[in-house]
């Protein structure tokens, strides 16, 4: 067994350093450019997203449509979650909030939807107290957060197009 | 601070892991409560508001299950097993309370900045990066003294449980500094490779710590607890070097499509080491199942393990792309990471913790009622949990999939699931108290006497 030793690590460290180059670093070199939809933030909506992420709300939030759902799933209106989320749309962001659980609606394009993702007044009325707009949703409410610290929140949603 | 007595590093590792499992169970009560009783969360006094934001208690819960609870029972195992398997002392045991120190000070530091929201945002790896630094030394130090103890080790033989330590340690390194972006961890990668880096690591995290080491710890175990030799030492190798399957957390997601095929190949290769695993575990098992009736230690061991070919085979399952666009995003999820990492690895830790700390403190375990009130309660409670989980996962996949019911509604519904998943955590969380407060009696009752902790005896399985 101790001979085999110097294998079995070099083995394990390979398949290792294998898998990093296949299933990282060859994806990273495919030229990906930014999207319509991409957009450089300015500096209210970058404060705004780095509140979205103290906060958690990628948590139960994601912001990827995948094909199968793309323009059929219903969030208000059937369709209304909006086409396929391409690598491009997130050009400009890190992290990226993709998610993995629905506790609440996808926000991909959620600045899409007329009368309510597109309405900053609704927009801030939900977002300190959600259950007064949303009957039964389960949201946390963010009164605590200050009105500087709303208006960046919700102008980074209303990037969400 | 630094003793040097054989085994104390262990016993410490073992009694702060007890602690680190109250604080995230209280945790996830919490979160549970919130679902099941939204409104709760206005009526919380502004004051402590933000803390208990499910946002920010949702990832505090997280981390300090995994690395407060589940990893230092996992390092109080290696630290107790290593001289025994080796029949030498621990390398070092004052790098172990060095090691312990700073483990704990990494813990505390996640307790402290989850909360405040002091994060970096991606799932598995929210810790900033002074306590990524901390991380990957803790696990140096683990390494060095796993390493170290294996290589003056007085036994020819290298037990499958070593192998796994040695391998867990080693490959952990990498994944967690490439995982976490060490040098770099906001502008190393952008877009979508952030991503992908951010789901290497997760599925990595869980194969080259959680699950090799698991199984390590479980294979020594189960000769010990069944007192029987282990079935095949090949086989648990098999087990040991095929654990290498791909990322499949993403599917149908913008990631390339090749990519995503390549890890369902890969998810599906990962059936061979399970199977190497449980035809091991039924093998050795043979002619020892009437002590799962008597040995409550044995009987976590035996469950953790149905559970986990169960989680395997789940996961294979969702690694499905069409399967995945079902459940992924649902509560099913939910109910999966609960199986993997309570009913399997944590079900394991309780084994080991049930064997070892008594020896460790050098006198038996204090209520043998307490511990079959363990056993029933968290099992029957997270059944109940996870149960209710998977249900409402499917009925969400299909609310959502039918293309015609608001959104809001599909929240709605969930609401008595939610229920029943309280009550299920509720009943699991009393059995976690029966465990703590028997560990607890067991050990403060009267001061510890010397306990003959280098009495090597037969190694497990040797």
């Amino acid at each position: 067994m101790r001979a085999n030793l110097p294998y079995l690590v070099g083995g394990s460290l390979i398949s290792l350093l294998l898998g990093i180059i296949v299933t990282i670093i060859i994806p990273a070199q495919d030229p990906i450019g930014p999207t319509a939809l991409a957009r450089p933030y300015t500096e209210q909506e970058l404060v705004g997203r780095a509140i979205y992420l103290k906060e958690g709300c990628m948590y139960c939030h994601t912001q990827q449509v995948r094909a199968p759902e793309a323009n059929a799933s219903m969030i208000h209106e059937p369709g209304d979650i909006g086409p396929e989320s391409v690598p491009g749309d997130y050009y400009y962001q890190s992290p990226v909030f993709w998610g993995t659980n629905r506790q609440g609606p996808d926000l991909a394009h959620m600045a899409s939807r007329a009368g309510i993702g597109d309405n900053p007044a609704w927009q801030r009325l939900h977002l300190q107290n959600p259950r007064a707009v949303s009957s039964g949703s389960v949201m946390p409410s963010y009164d605590y957060l200050t009105p500087a610290q709303l208006d960046a929140l919700v102008a980074y949603l209303l990037t969400l197009k | 601070m630094l003793s040097s007595t054989a085994g104390s590093a262990s016993r410490r590792f073992f009694f702060a892991a007890l602690f680190w499992l109250l604080v995230p169970g209280v945790m996830g009560l919490t979160l549970a409560l919130v679902l099941y009783v939204p409104s709760l969360q206005d009526a919380f006094p502004i004051g402590i508001k933000p803390y208990l934001s499910f946002g920010r208690l949702r990832s505090a819960h997280v981390n300090l299950a995994i690395f407060g609870w589940l990893s230092q029972a996992y390092v109080g195992g290696i630290l107790y097993i290593l001289p025994r398997l080796t029949h030498t002392r621990l390398f070092s045991e004052r790098l172990a309370h060095a090691n312990w120190w700073l483990w704990n000070m990494m813990v505390a530091g996640a307790l402290l900045t989850l909360p405040l929201g002091v994060t970096q945002g991606r799932e598995y790896a929210e810790m900033i990066w002074p306590l990524d630094l901390l991380l990957v030394l803790n696990m140096l130090l683990l390494a060095v003294n796993i390493w170290g103890t294996v290589a003056r080790r007085n036994e020819p033989k290298i037990y499958v449980s070593l192998w796994t330590f040695m391998a867990g340690t080693m490959v952990m390194l990498p994944v967690y500094m490439v995982g976490n972006k060490i040098w770099d961890p906001d502008g190393a990668f952008t877009g979508m490779t952030d991503n992908i880096v951010n789901y290497f690591y997760v599925h990595n995290l869980f194969n080259a710590w959680f699950t090799t080491v698991g199984l390590g710890l479980a294979l020594y175990l189960l000769p010990k607890l069944a007192d029987r030799p282990l079935y095949s030492h090949k086989l648990g190798l098999w087990g040991l070097w095929s654990v290498w399957t791909g990322q499949h957390h993403q599917l149908n997601s913008p990631a390339p499509d090749w990519l995503e095929y390549l890890t369902v190949v890969f998810s599906i290769l990962a059936a061979v080491p399970t199977t190497a695993f449980m035809v091991n575990f039924f093998m050795t098992m043979r002619g020892s199942w009437q002590r799962v009736e008597r040995d409550v230690a044995l009987r976590f061991l035996v469950t953790g393990a149905l559970f986990w070919a169960f989680t395997c085979v789940q996961g294979v399952a969702q690694s499905f792309r069409s399967f995945s666009m079902r459940v992924h995003f649902t509560n099913w999820v939910i109910g999966h990471s609960h199986l993997a990492l309570v009913v399997d690895y944590s079900f394991w830790a309780f084994a080991l913790i049930y064997l070892m700390v008594p020896q460790l403190v050098g006198r038996s375990l204090y209520s043998r009622a307490l511990m079959e009130w363990h056993y029933w309660l968290t099992t029957i409670g997270m059944v109940v949990f996870m149960v209710f989980l998977w249900v409402a996962g499917l009925i969400q996949a299909q609310h959502w999939m039918s293309n015609s019911i608001p959104f809001l509604d599909t929240v709605r519904v969930m609401n008595p699931f939610f229920g029943v998943r309280l009550f299920g955590g509720l009943l699991a969380g009393a059995g976690i108290l029966c465990f703590v407060y028997n560990l607890w009696r067991t050990a403060a009752i009267e001061p510890a006497r010397r306990s003959p902790v280098l009495a090597a005896g037969p190694g497990a399985g040797q």
